[in-house]
């Protein structure tokens, strides 16, 4: 890691522990490899650590989107368990995805009902004496070219509100799902030497990653670089912490999130499993 | 939430193909149709059944057992539900679950602690519009309560109250009529709504004798009476009586409500404006001999 660069991106990372030497390597047999750059290792801690929880703290590589170094690993960043590696909803994120789709769906199809098909005010015949059936209205829903009867009526929305835990929810088990099967990867930040997008596409076919790639950064102004890289292509897409959803997710195969998309992301979920003033979001939502 | 279910679940993801929008499906048996297909499709007889009440929309009438003698013409007399519409219920506070609220930092303890101040930690709701009286106090968890408290709640039993005057606390039961409690148990409705504070109601005939028993901590009792009964109540559990007045926090503990007042500081009668932050208090003679408790 170039001096230049370690002290660019050295204030936004917390609580950073440096002379990281022992408990990288667990037993002679699977010895980690720790990544060989010029600056020293570093591991991110858990920021909202707690130890109730049974399932283990979850580890990330931090990595960095500039190939120029000699490593692209920069360190390790822990995870926090409750986001990272909680139960896995399917069917939560089953749900999450359909009310994504249905609540920007509107129903264009339409029909006429009698009133509204043009004509039909005259009796086509006399009540009696014709020796035909009754009928008061060629418009009736009994004749060709009549009105309709409970037809589809423009425009219907599908819209509808997810109760608030389960949107949240959802956004866990989809960081977990999507954690457990290796589709998170975490880095430093999102620049990059190059604004070529072949330099992109060359990058994530390297690492695995993707075909399609979502990165995910704090804020909603991204570096020039990645930018431009990503303007023309259409399956690697950009998006700030404040845009993230289970569709986006589930739609690209890999998630690229920085270590500050990380954090935050990570407490503003914690702050939704554990507000205090939970119990008033449970009323229904109404339009 | 997390267990060794969840590592097991998660270790298998691993091995599994990966979650993708087009292999998501909601859980089996999850998913009902509501509505039923129109003409030939809605079935035989569109779920209505074949013959009887069922079909034809004439459901039966409350209690009717077709042709037997009703229940309630059989045993006329249920003392249970004898002048229901006087009974109150109350929402349960545990002792425990009180400390608990003061542990995690959701109830002050610096100030007097009403019926507002129990409804603003969040986990409780109070609907006195379905005959709810307020808060009672009951003694599970009494055992590790170590608060010093200026409590007020609408029923307190003698050991709950033991154990409040136990750690220097002093607990008042005192009763809300429906609308006051209405407004005490959300203020900023309340205030909202631009109207002056009522008056807080005596209690009805059939709980007049429970608050004004010293023994209960009755809000209409006679103080002395009540410092007596707290004397008399610290003999029989065996413990030292700690004297609010002395307490570094005698203030705090030693505040007490009016009977016709519903809101620490603010008097019956005055009217709260939130958006001007003003309080409006009545000038007319009139007014003020009526809301004068």
């Amino acid at each position: 890691m170039s001096l230049t660069l370690r002290l660019a991106f050295h204030p936004r990372l917390h609580n950073v522990v440096r002379n990281f030497v022992t408990s990288c390597s667990k037993g002679a047999a699977d010895t980690v490899v720790v990544p060989k750059s010029s600056g020293t290792p570093l591991i991110i801690e858990d920021k909202w650590k707690d130890d109730t929880g049974a399932v283990e703290d979850r580890e990330a590589w931090v990595e960095t989107l500039d190939n120029s170094t000699d490593s692209t690993q920069r360190g390790l960043i822990h995870l926090n368990p409750r986001i990272f590696a909680s139960y896995p909803r399917l069917d939560v994120i089953h749900e999450n995805v359909v009310w994504q789709n249905k609540s920007r769906m509107v129903n264009y199809a339409h029909t006429k009902h009698r009133s509204e098909v043009r004509g039909g005010g005259k009796k086509p015949w006399p009540q009696k004496g014709t020796g035909r059936s009754r009928h008061g209205s060629i418009r009736s829903p009994l004749w060709k070219g009549g009105g309709v009867v409970h037809g589809p009526r423009a425009f219907t929305t599908h819209f509808y509100m997810l109760p608030y835990h389960k949107r949240v929810r959802g956004l866990i088990s989809t960081l977990s799902a999507k954690f457990a099967q290796d589709d998170i990867k975490i880095v430093e930040n999102l620049d990059m030497p190059s604004d070529e997008a072949g330099y992109l596409e060359q990058l994530c076919e390297d690492r695995y990653w993707g075909p399609s790639v979502l990165f995910v950064d704090e804020s909603d102004i991204m570096p020039r670089n990645i930018t431009l890289a990503t303007d023309t292509l259409g399956h690697m897409n950009l998006m700030p912490v404040y845009g993230l959803n289970v569709y986006s997710m589930l739609k690209h195969t890999t998630l690229v999130l920085t270590v500050g998309a990380t954090r935050l992301v990570e407490e503003k979920l914690l702050y939704n499993l554990d507000r205090p003033d939970g119990r008033s979001l449970l009323t229904r939502f109404r339009k | 939430m997390a267990s060794r279910g969840t590592e097991k679940a998660l270790s298998l993801l691993r091995r599994l193909p990966r979650v993708e929008l087009h292999n998501l499906k909601p859980n089996p048996g999850a998913h009902k149709n509501k509505t039923r297909g129109r003409g030939i499709h809605g079935g035989k007889t569109h779920g209505a059944g074949s013959k009887g009440s069922g079909q034809r929309q004439n459901f039966m009438r409350l209690g009717y057992e077709t042709g037997n003698n009703p229940f309630y013409l059989r045993f006329p007399c249920q003392n249970y539900y004898k002048g229901h519409h006087l009974k109150l219920s109350y929402v349960p506070l545990c002792m425990g679950q009180l400390q608990k609220l003061i542990d995690t930092n959701r109830l002050r303890t610096d100030i007097p602690i009403d019926v507002s101040q129990l409804i603003y930690t969040g986990l409780f709701n109070v609907k006195p519009l379905e005959k709810e009286g307020g808060f009672m106090l009951q003694d599970d968890g009494m055992d590790h309560f170590c608060a010093t408290l200026n409590l007020e709640v609408q029923w307190a039993s003698e050991s709950t109250i033991s154990a409040v005057e136990r750690n220097g606390g002093v607990i008042t039961t005192a009763y809300y009529d429906p609308m006051s409690l209405e407004a005490a148990v959300d203020p900023i409705r309340f205030f909202k709504r631009g109207k002056a504070i009522p008056r807080r109601m005596l209690p009805p005939q059939n709980l007049i004798e429970y608050y004004t028993d010293p023994k209960n901590r009755g809000y209409l009792a006679d103080p002395k009476l009540v410092a007596q009964e707290r004397f008399n109540l610290a003999q029989k559990y065996g413990y030292q009586l700690p004297d609010p007045r002395e307490s570094p926090h005698r203030h705090m503990l030693l505040e007490k409500k009016d009977p016709r007042q519903i809101f620490y500081g603010l008097e019956p009668g005055w009217v709260v404006s939130l958006p001007d932050s003003v309080i409006l208090k009545p000038t007319d003679p009139e007014l003020k001999e009526h809301y004068l408790s």
